[in-house]
């Protein structure tokens, strides 16, 4: 269990992260998902005690962080793959860890084995690829058997294999009674792992919510797309039945507050020729979109209006 | 992956008391990982190579006088040798920021200054073995010249062993050093020039500044005996710099103050180094505890 509670952290005059709260709980994956720059990496690294909250307060398991007696085995970490000295071997990282708690060699091995690291263990880390770094950052985490793990973008830098194994994986984890927090700036990863997701724009929560209840929020949710030889017509038709009408390129009109079976009757109505009639469900990445617009921060100069 | 749920569960078994990182245990850890770097064991051969070497060079050069004594080329060899120790406790100190790895140190134990500590201890284990065989490689460097010249030397008579031990310590001492100044500073280069720079150049500049002759005396009083004993502001100095100091830990005893100093000797050289490198320690560890690590 991860509580966060109106946490802030000021660097000067910037606001990395402001009034933040919001809870990740046991038996399930928790999202965290912003547009770079966001604040995630802040929060997480203000969670584990990197960092000292400005306001506000952040607890594992109802402690602070750095009261915990034995951190390796209550919180997994992973925040970054630099934090992995490149001289070392994938092996001696992982011992030198598993030390600070006594924990042996052959649990060093089993997470090794785990995260399909044996091929490479004994290599310098500073030779590995992004992928294998982050399978070591991964096999670090578990290496405490812990409760709660909160992993920093780890499907980053991961092939296509990589990426299907860390969802089983986080999957796993939750099923098993663990509390997962796992950030990312990707929506439809985030989409196809997360239980609940928790999105933040320049350090301030924009949404905390189920994945099914986010795209529900996408603007294109619930819409009719009808595409027509008579689009005026339809229009004014669909208007009459108090419809609201937004024209589309190539003849197509998106309808709200209508059903499917509305349109077509009244396309009939009007005797307009449909092509193409359907509804709408609005997507997870559409939905992150709008509420992440206003908020991302770096965002090239040429694509400021398509964008929206 | 149907065994990671099983392999899980066994081990969340197995470690039902969970203990903490206690100060042994980080010891062990600080270990393997100073040990499991190749730069730390590449410094530590280069410094034993170069201390057999120059004092083996600086040997034969003096060893056509006829006065050649050839322990006092002894210290000799440390003169370049002594960066090694320096560089070694630099890369430890600043190693672990400059990569980002205390990231991965400071989550495992959060409260910090338990882990410096390990660290400081590791290092000194380390750079002792290393000093020991330096310092042994200085006393082979020796023989060559010794056996030409037909002279037996007693390592164990008169200033030597004192001199033998100061040289050890010396070079942990560097070490040590290095490590706090890297700690402190974060970042590799800027804390090796800053220990390069209080350690060799600073004592060099104000020993320099110290001359009558700098400071502007007439050459008349040069020449009277009361004006070299007078003790200096700049040559007080020379002995509180780290630097300074650290170098009497190897000047026997009965060579007397150098000109303009207090007279510290040794062990008060050894004592002065040994406050520096604490309060730079302690300075380490409070901006450890009470700043952010990013």
């Amino acid at each position: 269990m991860i509580e966060v509670e109106a946490l802030t952290k000021r660097y000067g005059s910037t606001t990395a992260v402001d009034g933040l709260t919001f809870t990740a709980r046991p038996g399930t994956v928790t999202g965290f998902l912003g547009p770079n720059g966001a604040g995630k990496s802040t929060t997480m690294r203000m969670v584990v005690g990197l960092e000292r909250p400005t306001s506000g307060s952040a607890t594992v398991a109802g402690q602070r962080y750095a009261d915990l007696p034995a951190p390796l085995h209550a919180v997994g970490v992973m925040l970054d793959t630099r934090s992995v000295h490149p001289g070392r071997t994938a092996y001696k990282h992982l011992l030198a860890m598993a030390q600070t708690h006594g924990i042996g060699k052959a649990r060093v091995r089993e997470v090794i084995a785990q995260t399909g690291l044996e091929p490479a263990a004994h290599r310098r880390a500073g030779t590995f690829s992004l992928g294998m770094g982050q399978r070591l950052g991964i096999a670090g985490a578990l290496l405490g058997d812990p409760a709660t793990l909160i992993l920093d973008e780890p499907v980053n830098g991961l092939d296509p294999d990589g990426v299907l194994w860390i969802r089983r994986l986080v999957r796993d984890l939750a099923a098993e009674g663990r509390t997962v927090l796992l950030s990312s700036h990707l929506m439809h990863e985030l989409a196809l792992c997360a239980d609940r997701v928790v999105i933040i724009g320049r350090g301030r929560l924009l949404a905390d919510a189920t994945v099914q209840e986010i795209v529900a929020r996408s603007e294109r949710a619930g819409t009719v797309r009808v595409r027509t030889t008579e689009p005026e017509a339809l229009a004014r038709e669909l208007l009459a039945a108090g419809a609201q009408v937004a024209p589309q390129d190539g003849g197509a009109l998106q309808v709200r507050g209508v059903s499917v079976d509305d349109v077509g009757t009244a396309a009939g109505r009007c005797g307009a020729t449909v092509l193409e009639l359907g509804s709408e469900s609005g997507s997870l990445e559409e939905a992150y979109l709008q509420l992440t617009g206003d908020a991302v921060e770096y965002r090239a100069a040429g694509t400021q209006g398509g964008a929206r | 992956m149907s065994a990671t749920s099983t392999t899980l569960g066994t081990a969340r078994a197995a470690a039902a008391t969970r203990p903490g990182p206690t100060f042994a245990r980080l010891m062990t850890a600080e270990w393997t990982k100073l040990t499991s770097l190749r730069s730390p064991w590449w410094v530590a051969g280069v410094t034993v190579a170069v201390a057999a070497l120059i004092t083996y060079l600086s040997a034969q050069a003096s060893s056509g006088d006829p006065g050649f004594q050839p322990l006092d080329s002894l210290p000799s060899g440390l003169i370049l040798a002594q960066v090694g120790p320096l560089v070694l406790g630099v890369l430890a100190g600043a190693g672990e920021f400059r990569t980002g790895a205390f990231r991965t140190t400071f989550t495992l134990a959060p409260r910090r200054w338990p882990v410096l500590a390990a660290q400081a201890l590791s290092l000194t284990a380390f750079a002792l073995a290393t000093a020991v065989l330096a310092t042994a490689a200085c006393v082979v460097g020796l023989m060559p010249a010794v056996a030409s010249r037909d002279i037996t030397v007693d390592l164990t008579a008169g200033d030597t062993p004192g001199v033998l031990l100061g040289m050890v310590l010396l070079l942990v001492g560097l070490a040590l050093f290095g490590f706090a100044v890297g700690v402190l500073l974060r970042r590799t280069v800027p804390a090796m020039l800053t220990a390069l720079f209080l350690v060799l150049i600073l004592p060099i500049v104000l020993m320099m500044a110290s001359e009558p002759m700098v400071g502007g005396a007439d050459t008349a009083s040069l020449s009277s005996p009361d004006q070299v004993e007078q003790v200096g502001v700049l040559g007080t100095l020379v002995v509180a710099s780290p630097g300074g100091a650290a170098q009497l830990m190897t000047t026997p005893a009965s060579f007397g103050p150098m000109p303009g100093s207090p007279d510290l000797g040794p062990v008060g050289g050894g004592l002065v180094f040994g406050a520096w490198i604490l309060v730079l320690l302690v300075a380490a560890a409070v901006r450890l505890r009470t700043r952010d690590v990013r």
